[in-house]
Parts: C-alpha cells; structure tokens; sequence
C-alpha cells in the first residue's frame, strides 16, 4: 500500500471508531461526517473491485497536483461508506472531471459554491441500486449518497480544496456533500441521455456536469405542453454563475404529458430556449454586459443559455408534478469500465 | 505578482502548485476597484521597490528572503480549514 498509514488503538470497538473519526476530522480528511477508517485489506478489496492496477494515476488533482491513482481514489471510497463495486463509476466521474475542458481547478478554488453532478446512465444503475426515480437526489441511497460523497473527498483529500486555505468558497452548498442521480431511462420516452451523447443504450457511463444550483420547479400540472414549458422557462432565469447551460431533469409526469402532445427533445429545447428570456431591464448593467458578451443577450432581452444545445434534458425522479433545474453545463461523459 | 493583500497567501498558495513558492508578491490593501485613477498611482508607486525585487533580484537571493515566509503562507501551523480565509 503506497498511501502513508497510522494506527489508532482503542479499548473497544466504540473507542476505536470514535478516535478514528476524530483523527480524521483533525487531519482534514473528511466532509465533517463520520468517515469509515480505510485499512489496507478494505482499500484493497477496493482497488481488485475496480479492475485496474493500484498505482495507474488517473491524473493530476488541482490545486494542489495530488495523484490521483486508483489506490487512493480507493481511500476515499472506503471513508465515504462506498461499496467496492461502485468502484468504476467513481473512477469514471474523476477521469471526466480531469478532461482539460473541465473547469475542476476553478472549481475548486473559487468563491462560487459550484460543485460536479454526476448522471448515470445505463444498466450499472440498476445492478448497483443507483437511484433514477422516487427521491432520486436523497437522501435515503447509498450508492447515490456514497459516491457523490466519495468524489467530494477525493476533490479534498487529494486535491487539497479544504475550505478557506486552498478553496475560497464564500458559502459553500449542501451540493458539495453528494449530488448524483441516475436517468430514469425505463420512464424516458425520447433516447436516454447517453445515447443522445453518442453512446450505445446497453453500455453504462456517467456524465460530470459542472453544476451551481438546484431548483424544483412545482406545479404545470394537467395544462398543455405550452404551459408546461412556460412554467419551467419561468424558473430558470438568467443567473449570474450559472452560465454554461441548463441541465432539466423532468419529471416522469411532464415527460409522459410532453410526449404524448408530440414533442421530440429537440422541440423542447429550443421552446425553453425561447421562453427563459428577460428584459434587460430587470437586470444590474454589468451582468447584463457580460451576458451580451457570453451570446445570451442583446439590447433588449437576456436569455438563458446561447442556443437550444445547451439546455441538456434528461428524465428522473419519479411521479409528481415536479421537474429540477440545475445551472450546470461542460458535460463529459465516460463509459464505466468493468461494473 | 501584484495582487491585494486578501489574496497574497493564496497567491503564493497557487504559485507553489505550479513549482514556485518564492514569488515576489506586491502587495496593496483590499479593496482597490473603487479607487481613483490617481490614488490607483499612489497604490502602484508604493509598491515598485518590491515589484523591482522582483525583476532584478537573482532566484537564490529571493528563495533565501522567502524561505520561512513561504513555509508559513502556505502551511499555516495548525490550520487544516478555516472559516476565515487564512
């Protein structure tokens, strides 16, 4: 085992797992949650359940450069309650949030609380009982929970992000604990998300969004496909952060409502993309400015994203009138390997 | 580097991620977008001694100024998170 080792002694079980937590949390090794120590046999168990070696890096972590190699990927997986088979979707998300695209070394050192979301799609969901459907962003999963959970310790532990030495996030968000979900592929009626990416419906990947906000959006219930759209477009204004595009999660209710009034994903992007404009005057001039620059603006109006291909759709959760909105855009998709 | 002095520990936080910790940082206080053009000048003329460090000291002479500096800004003893920037 390459990662540095300590040895905690306990007079009973109670002791030894309380000292644990406490040695972590001084060390700055957790999210401030109870961690579960990883030893050496856990850690490896992790590393054969991913099916690579433990020493293959992955890449770089920044700011601080921290190796990411499958090994200590494993660590993290241990400590955050992960089941060793969750192994490949972990390692999966962290090679699409080192793509050079992906803005992971601002992310980890800016005052914006945003944060990676993590799409499953494919059939790892349901062999590893990831949630796409009733409660599917928490809590209440532990693959949900636990993975997201590990991609944040991984961002810390390895990366360095701890808040207010390397990361300078003014407020941080409860997104940063866990923020992962699966698409509810058996309720979509278009083609699942990875297809639309260009993978193949039988293969399982993971998208890494870069993601600021959540938003449920209630209520478009039993009124037209045109009034659904409206009261959607209505709750994802333009936002300053939140740039790079939309991700609408729908709900099963609206997916079914939408689709059978015969509109395709493409009819519906580009009426959200119509629909969630502004007047200009509703907003301070410098962010008005800067929209203008970024393609979301003109003299008159401000909109949310720069065209239709931006507002990335996918369908989860389960029945309701209710969608959510997620600020996020950059997304990189990568095939789970070995799950 | 010139940056405000809420930033300079980050700064050379990042230099070192990037293989050099003994960057000469110019320093002014935070914040400086309200300020004049003038009181802008007085700003950066107060601060060319050490920008002129920068450009004209030899790296041997710096890393020794910076040594036990450096050590501090970017490990601060003790300090693993802070609820103030540190």
């Amino acid at each position: 085992m390459a990662q540095a080792q300590i040895q905690i002694r306990g007079e009973s079980v109670e002791e030894l797992l309380a000292r644990a937590y406490e040695r972590a949390y001084e060390e700055g090794w957790t999210d401030g949650l109870p961690i579960i120590p990883a030893t050496p046999g856990s850690v490896q168990q992790f590393v054969a359940a991913s099916g690579r070696a433990a020493d293959e890096v992955i890449g770089l972590i920044p700011p601080r450069k921290g190796r990411a190699t499958v090994e200590a990927i494993a660590v993290s997986a241990v400590m955050a309650g992960c089941r060793p088979e969750y192994m490949p979707v972990i390692l999966a998300a962290v090679e699409g949030m080192l793509d050079p695209s992906y803005p992971l070394e601002f992310m980890q050192v800016t005052t914006n609380p945003m944060t990676p979301f993590l799409l499953v799609n494919g059939p790892v969901r349901k062999r590893l009982d990831i949630n796409c459907g009733t409660g599917c962003l928490g809590p209440g999963w532990r693959a949900n929970a636990t993975i997201g959970r590990a991609i944040r310790l991984i961002m810390n532990n390895i990366g360095g992000a701890l808040p207010g030495v390397y990361s300078k996030v003014s407020f941080g968000s409860p997104l940063r604990y866990s923020y992962i979900c699966g698409e509810n592929e058996e309720e979509n009626p278009w083609t699942p998300f990875h297809v639309e990416r260009g993978f193949r419906r039988e293969e399982s990947t993971v998208t890494v969004f870069k993601a600021s906000n959540f938003c449920n959006i209630s209520g478009g219930e039993g009124v037209g496909p045109e009034e659904i759209l409206r009261q959607i477009a209505t709750n994802m204004p333009p936002m300053y952060g939140g740039g790079d595009g939309v991700l609408l999660l729908l709900g099963v209710n609206h997916a079914r409502a939408l689709h059978e009034a015969g509109l395709a994903r493409r009819d519906i992007q580009r009426r959200l993309w119509e629909m969630a404009r502004l007047p200009v005057r509703y907003f301070a001039e410098g962010f008005a400015a800067t929209e203008r620059a970024a393609g979301r603006g003109d003299a008159d109006t401000v909109w949310r994203a720069r065209s239709p291909d931006e507002i990335y759709l996918a369908v989860a959760g389960g029945p309701g009138p209710q969608d959510v909105y997620i600020g996020a855009g950059m997304p990189q998709t990568r095939a789970i390997r070995g799950a | 580097m010139v940056v405000t002095d809420t930033f300079a520990k980050f700064a050379r936080r990042m230099s070192s991620t990037q293989g050099w910790p003994y960057v000469i940082i110019a320093e002014t206080e935070n914040p400086i977008r309200q300020l004049e053009p003038e009181a802008l000048r007085v700003r950066a003329e107060s601060m060319m001694g050490v920008i002129i460090d920068g450009l004209t000291l030899p790296p041997r002479e710096i890393e020794s100024r910076l040594k036990s500096v450096a050590r501090a800004e970017i490990h601060p003893q003790g300090i693993v998170r802070s609820a103030t920037p540190v």
